[in-house]
């Protein structure tokens, strides 16, 4: 699978948990369920907001470290766009199994253990997404995200979305943002070398794919997509794959 | 199609044209929605918007999975245990249990209370929901004094788990036309007057329920489902 593959997801892949969304772009899939308000452990248990409880298990092998640290990240970013405070001392639980990253053809990887990077946090950011839309948990806006990297090539600074493993091996700077449905900053982690000025530069690249504002109608999209090779439309993107969800739920109507 | 019952995502601004507006009436917000003072009308859900210009209201359609109580449901709860004055039940699945107390039910005082088991189903409204505090259902109301239909479930039978969305449309006056379930009818109909009442029966009647609910089937998807059932039956 190639970098610039178009995003796909599927809702509800999951018959027993109350929301789960399947969602492939850029090499990686990952597979998300969503649990909840429940009853919350009462170590976990918030006298006045929900615990989100984030898990991210690895494609091979148990997690560790790695995926501890995404988790950490995630559950902050995740709290701040569910209404937590509609449930307190309950727990919702989002587990999010990673199944297929992209492989780097430069390197011979002896696989043991499937080990995480940064370039997966859209992916599972926008999974964790899906599945809370498909559990109907409620929240305060959407979330997009998406990875950048900034390489140092022939003397020129290049700048690729949704980064391969060959460029996040080459790259100076990976960064990944993610933003609300209200164009808010939501996430922003960088690891590398960067000045202020280049991270300028990956802000408004992020922000042109997050926070593309919706077209009024289907006819002008068909022509923006055309002629705007700047990376996939993300929020356009969430958008149908939610829409998608209610109609086959509602079909009945 | 689309134009009266435009989606929205949460978060999403609601095109103030949509909003119904009405001389006398407040306006009723339903699921899904969130009022944010002083004007803000935001979904908090993803889902068909729809309005009710006749009663000023506005509510988010959508399907789920996790009952989360809101006074006046009518549910079906699982009694767990018993305690001096109330009976623990539970609503869904890994919640805090609600409590039922004893003297709600139909011409029950100190002395005489029903003995319900742990396991034991009874049919009951919310009375009490509340973010901060354990839900209270009841098998009485409370204007009356009478069951009005609510109390504890006997009879042979079985609960099966649907979606909540299906559970709406099975609760519909007129589920067949409106909420496009047909099955009941339909297996009422095979055998030129209903199935016999055997525990068989009861789980094919289940199966079908979740089936239709699972693959979201529609009347002719329905019809084939009932041949199959019924033809595994025999």
């Amino acid at each position: 699978m190639t970098a610039t593959s178009a995003p796909e997801a599927a809702l509800g892949v999951l018959p027993r948990a109350d929301g789960s969304a399947k969602y492939s772009h850029a090499g990686y899939t990952v597979t998300a369920s969503v649990n909840g308000p429940i009853e919350a452990q009462r170590r976990d248990e918030h006298a006045y907001e929900a615990h989100v409880d984030v898990i991210v298990r690895p494609a091979a092998g148990v997690g560790g470290t790695r995926e501890r640290h995404l988790e950490s990240i995630l559950q902050s970013s995740l709290s701040q766009i569910i209404l937590v405070k509609n449930f307190p001392r309950s727990l919702i639980q989002i587990v999010l199994q990673v199944e297929d990253s992209p492989e780097n053809d430069y390197v011979n990887t002896k696989l043991v253990q499937a080990s995480l990077n940064f370039a997966i946090m859209p992916a599972l950011m926008q999974t964790a997404v899906l599945a809370l839309l498909s559990a109907g948990v409620p929240m305060r806006a959407t979330a997009t995200a998406t990875a950048v990297t900034i390489a140092q090539q022939d003397g020129a600074k290049r700048i690729t979305v949704d980064p391969t493993p060959r460029d996040i091996e080459t790259a100076r700077s990976v960064h990944v943002l993610a933003f609300t449905s209200h164009d808010e900053l939501l996430l922003a982690e960088s690891e590398g070398d960067f000045t202020v000025k280049e991270w300028d530069d990956v802000y408004e690249t992020a922000k042109a794919i997050c926070c593309r504002s919706a077209p009024a109608k289907e006819g002008v999209a068909m022509v923006l997509d055309d002629e705007d090779a700047s990376g996939p439309d993300m929020r356009q993107f969430l958008r149908s794959a939610a829409g998608a969800k209610v109609a086959a739920d509602l079909h009945w109507k | 199609m689309a134009t009266d019952r435009p989606l929205v995502l949460p978060g999403e601004t609601i095109d103030p044209s949509l909003i119904p507006s009405h001389p006398k009436h407040p306006l009723r917000l339903g699921p899904g929605l969130r009022h944010i003072p002083p004007s803000d009308i935001v979904p908090t859900v993803a889902g068909q918007l729809i309005t009710n210009p006749v009663k000023n209201s506005m509510w988010v359609e959508y399907n789920s999975q996790r009952y989360i109580p809101s006074v006046g449901d009518i549910v079906l709860a699982q009694i767990l245990r018993s305690t001096t004055d109330f009976y623990l039940c539970t609503l869904s699945q890994h919640t805090a249990p609600a409590t039922l107390p004893h003297l709600a039910f139909e011409s029950a005082t100190k002395k005489t209370r029903p003995n319900l088991a742990p396991g034991q189903l009874v049919y009951a409204r919310v009375t009490l929901a509340n973010k901060h505090m354990d839900p209270e259902v009841e098998c009485v109301s409370a204007a009356t004094g009478k069951a009005e239909g609510l109390g504890p479930i006997t009879g042979p039978g079985c609960a099966f788990d649907v979606s909540l969305g299906f559970a709406r449309r099975l609760l519909m006056a007129r589920s067949a036309e409106d909420g496009g379930v047909g099955v009941l009818e339909m297996l009422g109909g095979e055998e030129g007057g209903g199935l016999a009442e055997s525990a068989r029966t009861v789980v094919v009647v289940g199966r079908a329920l979740q089936e239709t609910d699972r693959a979201g089937l529609g009347m002719e998807g329905q019809r084939r489902l009932v041949k199959k059932l019924v033809r595994e039956m025999r």
